[in-house]
């Protein structure tokens, strides 16, 4: 099971992904912007961070920067879960290391456990998972 | 001696000439006219202070070098494409919408409609009459960002309903009667549209402000139609419509994979959906010259001939599904063909009407 940084700001979101990985066994951190995440990160060394994009704050391109994750943290799989497909800054993120891209609308959970499972096995897969 | 058309009396030629004139130079728009050359012979104060002109200086002047007119780039239009030769070549009426430099070289956005004058069955000049409209591409600007703001919100909450009606169909909160759970899938379809419906407005807004990112990659086009027909079979069982795809030899395009799928599941989806109950679809894939060409044919209820030139026109359903088919935005097709064109490619259809149609979409190979 690994180590997972969720940093997303709606608070329904953030509990339900929470509770979905806690119901699969993983370690959980819970944070609600990019500048908690990188507060939460010094005790916290995740295996996979889950992040949203616009958040308050900081948001998630900002934290990518600022986290330098290509530069740092090479095998750390950061999993960008927005709704803002087909954007430019989905294409920033990429650049920036994101390793996968998940429209958060089309996401069941079981799909969530799945793409989650694939990038820790580092799996490419589809760039859109479909709802079941 | 001739009669005061503004009501004030009777005037002489010379009082009609001054009339005439002050009626050209009271126009609030921009107006320019010009001989059968193309020589500027009148301007008007409203266009000379949107260009920052002074009369002398263009008065006589030969239209198409003496104001220029640039396109969203600020490349020169060519002389073919101004409206002004296109209303002298066609002898018609011409509007269009593209830029003018100011005298100080910058660039602002006009609408311009270009009439010829006609005399005696010829052409004696022309007028071209434009405003600026700088202040309604902002607008149209400002509405793209905030549909495209709305709707990243209002997927927000959706995702909030979606993930917990999922949790709850697959027992995170404790066990489901089979009752509850089909309920609970009524919720997620529900959502799904309502996602499918911000989907295409985003992607809309996204076409329309120029701001879609396309990222072209190797794309194994058998397996993306496989995907869609995939993603769509269950609709097509419930109308026991017979889905079936071919395809002659291995494809791979360079291109957008998310968008040529949006495509695709567009008029796969449109197919089932406008076909009438043990009907068939058929998806072709087939590589012409430098192109593939993706088909997917219906036994549907076609596209009457009234309907055809605005097919893939903005909130447009012809009227024959329209009785059979209430729900449907109009928005499909235009949002096909716009992303067709990102893609490089283009989209185009025949069809009978009650004998089915088949939509074909070209991808650059």
């Amino acid at each position: 099971m690994a180590k997972i940084l969720v940093v997303e700001d709606d608070k329904d979101l953030n509990n339900a992904y929470t509770l979905i990985l806690k119901h699969e066994g993983h370690e959980v951190t819970t944070t609600f912007n990019g500048e908690e995440a990188l507060t939460a990160i010094k005790n916290f060394e995740p295996d996979l961070i889950l992040l949203d994009l616009l958040m308050p704050i900081m948001g998630g391109l900002e934290f990518l920067q600022n986290y330098e994750l290509k530069q740092k943290h090479p095998n750390v799989k950061v999993l960008i879960f927005t709704n803002m497909e087909n954007s430019p800054e989905v294409n920033e993120a990429y650049k920036l290391g994101a390793h996968r891209c998940i429209i958060k609308s089309w996401t069941a959970p079981q799909n969530l456990s799945r793409v989650i499972n694939d990038a820790l096995n580092d799996k490419a897969g589809e760039a859109r998972p479909q709802a079941a | 001696m001739v009669i005061d058309l503004m009501g004030t009396g009777v005037l002489s030629a010379e009082e009609e000439r001054a009339q005439a004139n002050a009626l050209f130079d009271s126009i609030g728009d921009g107006a320019i006219a010009t001989d059968e050359f193309g020589k500027i012979k009148r301007i008007n104060p409203a266009a000379l202070a949107m260009l920052g002109y002074k009369e002398k200086e263009v008065l006589g002047k030969w239209f198409p070098t003496a104001i220029v007119n640039v396109d969203e780039t600020g490349a020169p239009l060519s002389l073919i494409d101004r409206p002004i030769t296109k209303a002298f070549l066609l002898g018609t009426t011409i509007s269009d919408r593209n830029f003018f430099l100011r005298k100080d070289g910058t660039r602002f956005p006009v609408a311009v409609t270009v009439s010829p004058i006609i005399h005696n069955d010829r052409p004696i000049g022309a007028i071209e009459v434009f405003r600026d409209i700088s202040v309604e591409m902002e607008i149209d600007q400002m509405k793209s960002e905030f549909i495209s703001l709305a709707s990243h919100q209002l997927r927000t909450p959706l995702s909030a309903v979606k993930t917990y009606t999922h949790m709850l169909m697959e027992g995170y909160m404790g066990d489901v009667t089979p009752e509850q759970k089909r309920s609970l899938s009524t919720i997620v379809s529900a959502a799904n549209r309502m996602n499918e419906l911000i989907s295409t407005l985003l992607n809309i807004t996204r076409i329309e402000s120029g701001n879609i990112a396309v990222t072209p990659k190797s794309v194994n086009l058998i397996k993306l139609c496989e995907e869609a027909i995939r993603e769509v079979r269950r609709s097509a069982e419930e109308k026991e419509i017979a889905l079936s795809f071919k395809y002659t030899s291995a494809a791979s395009a360079k291109t957008d994979a998310l968008i040529a799928k949006e495509i695709l599941n567009n008029l796969v989806s449109n197919a089932i959906k406008y076909t009438p109950a043990r009907g068939s679809v058929t998806i072709k894939l087939s590589k012409r010259a430098k192109e593939y060409i993706i088909s997917v044919h219906d036994t549907g209820f076609g596209i009457p001939e009234e309907a055809r030139d605005k097919i893939f026109t903005k909130f447009f359903r012809a009227a024959n599904v329209v009785k059979r088919e209430t729900s449907g935005t109009g928005l499909g097709l235009y949002l096909v063909k716009g992303l067709a064109e990102q893609l490089g490619g283009t989209i185009w259809f025949d069809s009978e009407e009650n004998q089915g149609s088949t939509f074909y979409f070209s991808l650059p190979n």
